[in-house]
């Protein structure tokens, strides 16, 4: 009952949100834009390393891609936004497979490696294609259009809120099915998963696959949300940020990548009078989270739900 | 007598260890057969070996007449070949449900697509493999532990999950690697029982390795007796106990665990 | 290519390979004997930068720097080791990857916020005039960079082979319990083992200041000594110093025979080759469990 009611509850509160939205003013809304992009990219990533068990430093390589590709779609090509937006992720999904092949087989610190190895050399190809990319200065995306009007921020927010809604949708879909049984299977036991016929290797490389199909998306949607593309965004600090996100809000758990991501993302506007200790503090704050509640947010969240479902069933017990 | 499961001179060899020497064995469909021997025999690296976990130097493995020699682990276990292990390798943070359900996938996939989106025919597909699922969880007494953590669960119900797990896959061939070990007395009688009725009823053939002499009495239509890798006694349970070469073998274990 | 040309590139990518090397020696001493990757090595080497740019403001005598950097490098391993390695050593591998390169990216941001990036340099011991000797032209910092690199190879193999400390250093990553079975004191180990790479690391970044100046960004070699350190199989000491000097040879040829703006990736897809085909290097015995 709780939870049914507790569904309704959440839907409303974001149907609510969307229609608000505009009273609220510009920066909110660009804000929660950004929050929603976050728990996007948060999402791929929990799927990858939370539940499937592979570390991965680039993620955010994953959204570069998405950016790039989107908005060169559209600059060059003339691809409307919500055309342009699904093809960058498919690209980032298709350079995700193509990772995934190999570094699927590594381990550990290999594995870490190797996905280090990679985001430098995303980095390097922005920096030296140059001509395509802008660079290190960056790439200014064009605004999007609909039917041959400019697309206000407001309804690029709602855009954000659709997409989340689908990838918070789409992932909860792939966790409780089997293909969520197998990716957790292959983390725990790789022998045991084996022995009952799930193909180890291809399941961690679909992992990778689906964490850039996120990540692709969520870089399609920032690009059109922020109108500008900066590579010092996809470097290491962003990795350490999103690894912060799956850590803090709960590895493994879709609620866990929503949880860290939205807490997180009201940070850089807490934290902006101190914007250079953005690292130290998000590396004190995932230390700390390592060391005393390595499960994140999402357990508290959990033994909330689990004493209100007790309490509810009790007094209706009673009646 | 159909054969299932024929190898033939199996060799199987780390760095500078022979695990296992020219082993040979053929087990007929619907056979309970018992693979004993001495601690550093070589029966599990042959089980392992048979499941594709490890590389195999030389030598054939057949099933059904089919070679498993150059296939994957994964698609050994599509072949048809189950097992279950020594530790139990459960899926700790899963319920044992879950854990189930991971067997039950092995025949009943619902494909990629359908479940992203979630649906109606991912949602029948899921509901069956519940079902399935649950019938097993009844049949081996776990129905109360279906929501249970298996990190949170005593060894004995383990392994019972464990043979679930395995049998949920519904193989052909299934391999037991040291079923009772851990188990009290009557906890092995019970669960050689189980699995001899099952192998019955549902026709599998069974290869099970055993440290245990009276289960394996118990359980096995005939034994094949392993010792530093090779085969070096093989027949009926009976027949075997009193094998001067099979007396020797855990004598001499026997008198080595028991010197100072 | 003539002769010239080769062996000129040869002297400059040995010489950038020897910072590799200590790098790469920096990351494989501490692995071999507590089983951490320091992710964070690079920014070590960074520190060490900025202490010689410290130190040499002070108007400190060259000899007294390079004293202090590597003792001050060790002591930082100490404290390194007691306050972030010993707590997380037990802990699954993923919080150690993400932990020292967390601690990586903090000291990295810290010495953005304290110094700015805005580069800076500091002259090398024997000035910059090239020396010519056998018809080339050596930068005499690159000469010192070897030579000191060799000191330090030939003392690190002596330490290791000849030494108890370093003795007990390999018994310990062999097999840790049954060393301190044999009465040797894993704790103090560790300790060495790391202020022994916070020290090299320190002592590369006085070395490889004058030729690459002084800013955040320095830690970056880091990944051509972490695959100096794959090339040599990661736990082969005389590997890790090969497969140093290897990559500085590879990075410096390939930056003329392909171009300036690819050079930067050679290292970085090779190191993706390595990991996929090869990962225990060409010297390295590791057996790598298939699942």
């Amino acid at each position: 009952m709780f939870e049914t009611r507790l569904n309704s509850v959440l839907f409303l509160s974001v149907v609510a949100l969307a229609l608000t939205a505009s009273a609220l003013g510009s920066y909110p809304v660009y804000l929660m834009s950004l929050a929603g992009i976050n728990i996007i990219a948060a999402i791929g990533l929990n799927l990858l390393t939370g539940n499937s068990g592979q570390i991965s430093l680039c993620h955010s390589s994953f959204m570069a891609i998405g950016a790039y590709s989107s908005s060169l779609l559209t600059a060059r090509y003339g691809l409307p936004f919500w055309l342009a937006i699904p093809l960058g992720s498919f690209l980032a999904t298709l350079v995700g497979a193509l990772l995934g092949a190999p570094a699927s087989r590594l381990r550990g610190i290999y594995l870490a490696l190797a996905t280090l190895g990679f985001l430098q050399i995303v980095q390097i190809v922005i920096e030296e294609f140059a001509d395509v990319t802008g660079g290190v200065r960056g790439l200014n995306v064009p605004k999007a259009t609909f039917a041959g009007m400019y697309v206000s921020e407001y309804v690029r927010f709602l855009l954000v809120l659709a997409s989340t809604g689908f990838a918070i949708w789409s992932a909860t879909n792939l966790l409780s099915s089997r293909v969520g049984r197998e990716l957790n299977a292959v983390r725990l036991s790789p022998h045991a998963a084996q022995a009952l016929g799930v193909p180890v290797d291809r399941i961690r490389l679909t992992a990778f696959a689906l964490s850039a199909a996120y990540a692709g998306l969520a870089g399609g949607l920032m690009a059109i949300v922020v109108g500008f593309i900066d590579p010092g965004e996809f470097g290491v600090s962003a990795a350490l940020r999103q690894i912060t996100f799956i850590v803090v809000g709960g590895m493994g758990t879709v609620a866990g990548s929503v949880i860290g991501a939205a807490v997180l993302s009201a940070m850089p506007e807490l934290l902006r009078p101190v914007k250079e200790y953005n690292d130290i503090i998000y590396t004190l704050i995932l230390l700390g989270f390592l060391t005393f509640m390595p499960r994140g947010l999402v357990t508290l969240w959990d033994s909330f739900r689990i004493q209100i479902a007790r309490a509810t069933s009790t007094k209706e017990a009673r009646t | 007598m159909k054969e299932r499961l024929r190898i033939e001179k199996l060799t199987v060899r780390f760095g500078g260890l022979t695990a296992v020497s020219e082993l040979s064995m053929t087990v007929a469909a619907g056979e309970i057969r018992g693979l004993i021997g001495p601690n550093g025999a070589g029966k599990t690296t042959a089980i392992n070996a048979i499941t594709g976990v490890v590389p195999i130097t030389s030598g054939l493995i057949l099933l059904d007449n089919m070679p498993l020699t150059n296939l994957a682990a994964h698609q050994i276990s599509h072949r048809g070949v189950g097992r279950t292990f020594q530790h139990v390798e459960p899926f700790g943070d899963m319920s044992v449900l879950d854990n189930v359900l991971l067997g039950v996938g092995r025949h009943s996939h619902v494909p990629f697509v359908h479940a992203l989106f979630a649906t109606a025919i991912a949602d029948r597909g899921e509901k069956q493999a519940n079902s399935d699922a649950l019938n097993i969880l009844e049949r081996f007494d776990l129905l109360s532990y279906r929501d249970s953590l298996a990190s949170s669960l005593p060894f004995g119900i383990l392994k019972r999950m464990d043979l679930a797990r395995a049998l949920a896959a519904r193989p052909q061939l299934l391999l037991l690697d040291e079923p009772t070990s851990g188990m009290s007395e009557s906890e092995a009688d019970h669960a050689i029982a189980a699995a001899r009725s099952l192998a019955e009823s549902q026709n599998i053939t069974l290869l099970v390795v055993e440290h245990n002499m009276r289960v394996m009495m118990a359980l096995a239509d005939s034994v094949t007796v392993m010792q530093h890798g090779c085969v070096i006694a093989e027949g009926a349970p009976s027949d075997i106990q009193l094998d001067r070469k099979v007396i020797d073998a855990y004598l001499g274990e026997e008198l080595s665990d028991a010197a100072p | 290519m003539t002769t010239t040309l080769a062996l000129q590139l040869a002297i400059a990518g040995i010489s950038v390979g020897s910072i590799y090397a200590l790098v790469a020696l920096a990351i494989v001493i501490p692995f071999k004997s507590s089983g951490v990757l320091n992710f964070g090595q690079g920014e070590i080497v960074t520190l060490g930068a900025y202490l010689a740019l410290i130190l040499t403001q002070l108007a400190l005598p060259y000899p007294i720097v390079l004293i202090s950097i590597v003792i001050l490098g060790g002591l930082g391993g100490v404290v390194i080791e007691r306050l972030l390695i010993r707590p997380i050593v037990k802990a699954p591998e993923f919080t150690l990857v993400i932990a020292t390169f967390a601690i990586g990216v903090v000291i990295k941001s810290s010495l953005s916020v304290q110094f700015g990036d805005s580069p800076n340099s500091i002259d090398g011991p024997f000035g910059s005039t090239p020396i010519m000797a056998f018809g080339l032209n050596i930068n005499p910092t690159s000469a010192w960079i070897l030579t000191c690199t060799l000191l330090v190879s030939t003392a690190v193999v002596l330490f290791f082979s000849r030494t108890r400390l370093g003795r007990a250093m390999r018994a310990v990553s062999v097999n840790t319990e049954a060393a301190r079975l044999m009465g040797i004191r894993v704790e103090t180990v560790y300790r060495w083992s790391w202020a022994i790479s916070t020290a090299i690391g320190a002592l590369a970044g006085l070395l490889v200041a004058p030729l690459i100046g002084i800013n955040p960004e320095v830690g970056q070699l880091i990944l051509r000594g972490l695959l100096g350190a794959v090339i040599g199989g990661f736990t082969s000491i005389p590997g890790a110093i090969i497969g140093g000097l290897s990559v500085g040879l590879i990075e410096t040829y390939s930056g003329v025979l392909i171009g300036s703006s690819f050079k930067n990736l050679v290292p970085f897809l090779l190191l993706m080759v390595l990991l996929v085909f090869r990962p225990q290097g060409l010297f390295g015995t590791g057996e790598f469990k298939r699942v």
